[in-house]
């Protein structure tokens, strides 16, 4: 059973991350009626992310399910509605960019800049590198999470 | 019945323009040659090959003995998927109720003249509150979310006004980070926030290259290798290009303390 302070950062979480897939919605020019539906996508992908994290999942493995989510809902979505499934993928992995992970390596290649010491450049070239490293399996993660959808429904001979 | 080599001409005329719109506007090598194939044969071709390459489109029409082969450019543009949707709706439709090439054309040209769904405040203001959304989902207070909401808000009106002047892509990247980043850098130095980090972090979130990586991968996994790695490099000099206008507004107005 969830306790009720759990409940509640949840259910910011889903709340912040609807609002972040559906401006980003707004700025590829998603029509209105379908605003909801990315709003929907991008608060279960980081909802799914975020519960897993709470129970000790990594955050790599975490956004790669998280996407496996927004892909197999937008998928469907699409698929019912006639309409292509970009759509729906596209606003709905945003919350899952590594932004905070990417804004720490760049924060740490400047740093690396000005450190005066061995010793210090090699930790902060070392967090660099490890930050940098994760920036790359999130985003694979995520494009591989909304591809598998069509990967596994959408076979089709090849032609020539 | 297959079509004459005047009827062609004017097929692979619609065809192409149908497959410049959806390059054009953020659809991925895959779609472009689906769609392209399913408007291509509504309309009566027998066989259509669709060659997307980063910067223009081929077309192989054939129909009975005739066939026309011709190309088209691509060039930068937003993504649009409301314009993606539409014409994916077209090519069905064709498909379905066979519409004639004229009924295409104009709604071919309905679709590319149609104004944005959304104003240009609006979209400033909504992606200014997805700025906002992220601080939160990166652990920033309340200021934070007020400090991404208005700093990625004055850069989205950079980024249209830039846009609007025709710069460089690249450039305007580094001229609106470079404004997010001094915006969020001056309002988190006065000490209204506890989480720094969290709204410098979110507040050029706008420029992310997300459909370009997204595509990228996209297309490499299916075998487009060419068109995935330009977007693959394209997502990875936007993402530069973001590094280096938010450094230099950090190292101008913060210091490492942000």
């Amino acid at each position: 059973m969830m306790s009720g302070s759990l409940l509640g950062a949840l259910l910011l979480d889903l709340l912040w991350s609807a609002v972040a897939a559906v401006g980003f919605a707004m700025l590829f020019n998603v029509p209105r009626r379908w605003l909801a539906y990315c709003a929907l996508m991008g608060a279960f992908g980081h909802g799914t992310r975020w519960l897993l994290m709470q129970g000790g999942t990594s955050i790599e493995i975490g956004t790669l399910l998280g996407a496996l989510v927004v892909g197999f809902l937008g998928y469907g979505s699409g698929r019912r509605l006639r309409v292509p499934t970009a759509i729906f993928h596209i606003p709905g992995i945003i919350p899952l960019v590594p932004g905070r992970v990417a804004y720490e390596a760049m924060i740490g290649l400047l740093q690396v800049t000005t450190a005066t010491s061995l010793t210090a450049q090699q930790t902060l070239l070392a967090d660099f590198s490890v930050n940098v490293i994760r920036v790359g399996i999130m985003v694979a993660a995520i494009a591989i999470g909304i591809a598998i959808p069509r990967l596994l429904f959408d076979r089709e001979p090849p032609v020539v | 019945m297959s079509l004459t080599y005047d009827e062609l001409r004017e097929t692979m005329e619609l065809t192409l323009w149908a497959a410049q719109l959806l390059a054009q506007s953020g659809a991925e090598a895959s779609v472009v040659e689906r769609v392209v194939h399913r408007l291509g044969t509504g309309m009566g071709g027998d066989w259509l090959d669709v060659f997307l390459s980063p910067n223009a489109v081929t077309i192989s029409i054939s129909s009975g003995n005739e066939f026309r082969t011709r190309t088209r450019r691509i060039v930068a543009a937003p993504v649009n998927l409301t314009t993606l949707a539409e014409i994916a709706a077209l090519s069905r439709r064709t498909k379905r109720l066979r519409l004639s090439r004229e009924e295409i054309r104009a709604e071919l040209q309905r679709v590319s003249a149609q104004a944005p769904v959304y104003n240009r405040w609006v979209i400033v203001g909504a992606i200014g509150l997805a700025c906002g959304a992220f601080s939160q989902l990166f652990g920033g207070d309340g200021a934070a979310l007020l400090i991404a909401w208005i700093a990625a808000s004055g850069a989205m009106l950079m980024r249209q006004q830039l846009t609007r002047m025709y710069f460089n892509p690249i450039l305007v990247t580094i001229v609106t980070a470079f404004v997010a980043g001094s915006i969020a850098s001056v309002l988190a130095l006065s000490g209204i926030t506890a989480t720094s980090r969290a709204a410098l972090a979110s507040s050029v979130l706008l420029l992310v290259p997300g459909v370009a990586l997204i595509n990228g991968a996209e297309d490499l996994i299916k075998g487009y290798v060419v068109t995935g790695l330009a977007r693959a490099v394209q997502g990875g000099l936007i993402s530069l290009a973001i590094a280096i206008g938010l450094l230099t507004a950090i190292t101008v107005f913060g210091g490492q303390g942000l």
